[in-house]
């Protein structure tokens, strides 16, 4: 396939990557995401991290294509973003496997779509190739009303990596679970972003700091009313991060004071912009 | 050392058969509740057959014609089964095919305009304002309308049993989570797709409650349609021999066609538990 060669403005790490350019968004006149300028690289592991009522879900949602920004552009890999596509796979905060399919043909589905041209039988095997790698082989069969919370986000996991996107979208994935389940899947997201190849992009949006700070090559911070950046941290850790030796390092405290730092820092600017505009009363 | 433990009987104490010698009557009604646990179905129809026994041998003897005991209707139940399996044959070919379209087109419509903006904003004032019209009005017309009595029966029956399914399945399809639509655009699914095998499965757990009523509403639309004008049937059965004021059998086709309703709506909830698995 042959493509017109276009003026490229951006750098060659964003070329295959995602980029939020001036945008903003609302529902019904309140804005929800003011000015957002924001760049992913391709393979990178970003973290959108924020209280809730940030926009972080909706900036997800603009970077998926499920809505359109009132003004400026979603751009990924040099196009425009105007719909959903395979590419941009997403995980959502509630499970949402479909409850009357069992886990194969809920993987199948994703496959059909990503490979129109497999046969069914090929269809099967890689969808059982996606069950083993989340572990979910021995429970194929079984609906998502059979199964735990833990394992039902699992199986969107498989389902989400069966569409075989070079992105992944996920939305506050393991806010539903317990502890253990919890560190169990970012072990899984880790594993599965690092063995990938062609490289994965993962957008992960939490409000779990130390999720955030354990998962991220970046952490992009957000405050609310409306959503804006408010700061963004690096975290220079080498990768494979051991759990235990990470949340003892000196680099997390540190870093983990910073974004405290930076969320308090906002509100009560936040606060004393409030205070200026309505110095006299007005509005109270 | 052994702790003797003095205390005031409770109300759940003289329940059990440990207190059986203080408290008879409450064993007693225990007891009776554990055995009707379970049975009460049966124990209710075994009352209502008393009751039907008593009502017709204590009626007075210029009336009893009219309520004839439960031994006579077995009787008479027995002797016009053939007739009655015919009957059944007969309207069935009546209900099958209007009830069956009637699921189709409602369920088809109703995802349709539950998912289609303007289909809804179009459709949805004129079901409003047709689908409360008794559907028995339309017998006489589609008697008149139709070629013969077999279609406008059928014609009737679906009218009927559309408008309960349709209006249950687009109130089903207009109420699909959000989840599942996102979910669905991500996946890439075609419209086509979306419909089969989101929206159609998303809204059935209302759709069947649609299903049932217009099952219901048939079998009346039915048995209605043939008092009008069918030479076989159910509801013509009765008919004939309430002409013939013959009403052992009469009362017989009322039991059976109870019969028979009782065990399609009955086949029906199977197929929805069936079909609803997945709804916990």
């Amino acid at each position: 396939m042959t493509t017109v060669e276009t003026f490229q403005p951006y750098p060659d790490e964003l070329k295959h990557g995602l980029i939020i350019e001036s945008v903003s968004f609302g529902y019904d006149g309140t804005p929800v995401l003011e000015n957002i300028n924001l760049s992913v690289r391709e393979a990178e592991f970003l973290i959108l991290l924020g209280p809730s009522g940030s926009g972080k879900t909706t900036m997800l949602r603009l970077l998926a294509g499920l809505e359109t920004p009132a003004s400026g552009r979603v751009i990924c890999k040099g196009k425009t973003v105007e719909c959903p596509s395979t590419e941009r796979g997403m995980v959502f905060q509630d499970y949402t496997l479909f409850p009357w399919m069992n886990l194969m043909d809920n993987v199948i589905l994703a496959i059909s779509k990503a490979h129109p041209d497999l046969d069914k039988s090929s269809r099967r095997h890689l969808a059982e190739e996606y069950l083993i790698m989340v572990d979910l082989y021995d429970a194929r069969q079984k609906h998502p009303y059979e199964l735990s919370g833990g394992m039902r986000q699992r199986g969107v996991l498989a389902r989400t990596l069966a569409m075989g996107p070079q992105f992944m979208l996920m939305d506050e994935p393991f806010g539903a679970l317990d502890p253990i389940n919890r560190t169990r899947l970012q072990d899984l997201v880790l594993k599965i972003w690092s063995d990938a190849s062609p490289p994965k992009t993962i957008v992960f949006v939490t409000h779990d700091t130390d999720e955030a700070l354990y998962l991220g090559d970046r952490v992009v911070m957000l405050g609310s009313n409306p959503g804006r950046i408010i700061a963004e941290v690096s975290v220079e850790s080498p990768r494979p991060r051991s759990r235990h030796k990470f949340f003892q390092s000196r680099m997390f405290q540190e870093l983990s004071d910073q974004v405290l730092d930076h969320f308090r820092r906002d509100v009560i600017d936040r606060l004393e912009s409030v205070d200026t505009a309505k110095g006299y009363g007005e509005g109270i | 050392m052994k702790e003797t433990i003095v205390r005031r009987p409770s109300p759940v104490d003289s329940w059990s058969d440990h207190h059986l010698p203080q408290d008879r009557e409450k064993w007693f009604a225990v007891r009776l509740r554990a055995i009707m646990h379970g049975r009460e179905a049966l124990i209710l129809c075994f009352l209502l057959a008393v009751l039907w026994q008593a009502v017709s041998l204590l009626s007075a003897a210029q009336y009893r014609f009219l309520f004839p005991s439960l031994i006579v209707v077995a009787q008479a139940l027995w002797e016009s089964l053939p007739e009655l399996l015919r009957g059944t044959y007969y309207s069935f070919l009546i209900l099958v095919p209007g009830y069956a379209a009637a699921v189709v087109a409602g369920v088809a419509w109703g995802i349709l305009v539950g998912t289609t903006g303007w289909l809804q904003r179009g459709f949805t004032p004129f079901a409003r304002a047709v689908a409360p019209v008794p559907p028995t009005v339309y017998i006489p017309y589609a008697i008149a309308c139709l070629s013969t009595f077999r279609l406008s029966a059928i014609s009737v029956v679906f009218i009927g049993a559309f408008w309960p399914i349709f209006l249950s399945t687009a109130a089903g399809a207009a109420a699909v989570p959000g989840q599942y639509r996102d979910n669905a655009r991500i996946l890439g699914l075609t419209r086509v797709e979306y419909l089969w095998r989101v929206v159609l499965p998303a809204s059935l757990p209302q759709s069947f409650s649609g299903i049932a009523v217009g099952l219901a509403l048939s079998f009346i639309l039915l048995t209605v349609a043939e008092l009008f004008g069918a030479n076989a049937g159910l509801g013509r059965f009765v008919q004939y021999y309430a002409d013939f004021a013959d009403y052992p059998k009469m009362v017989a086709g009322i039991v059976y066609i109870g019969l028979v309703t009782f065990l399609s709506m009955e086949g029906l909830e199977r197929i929805r538990r069936r079909a609803l698995f997945w709804v916990k």
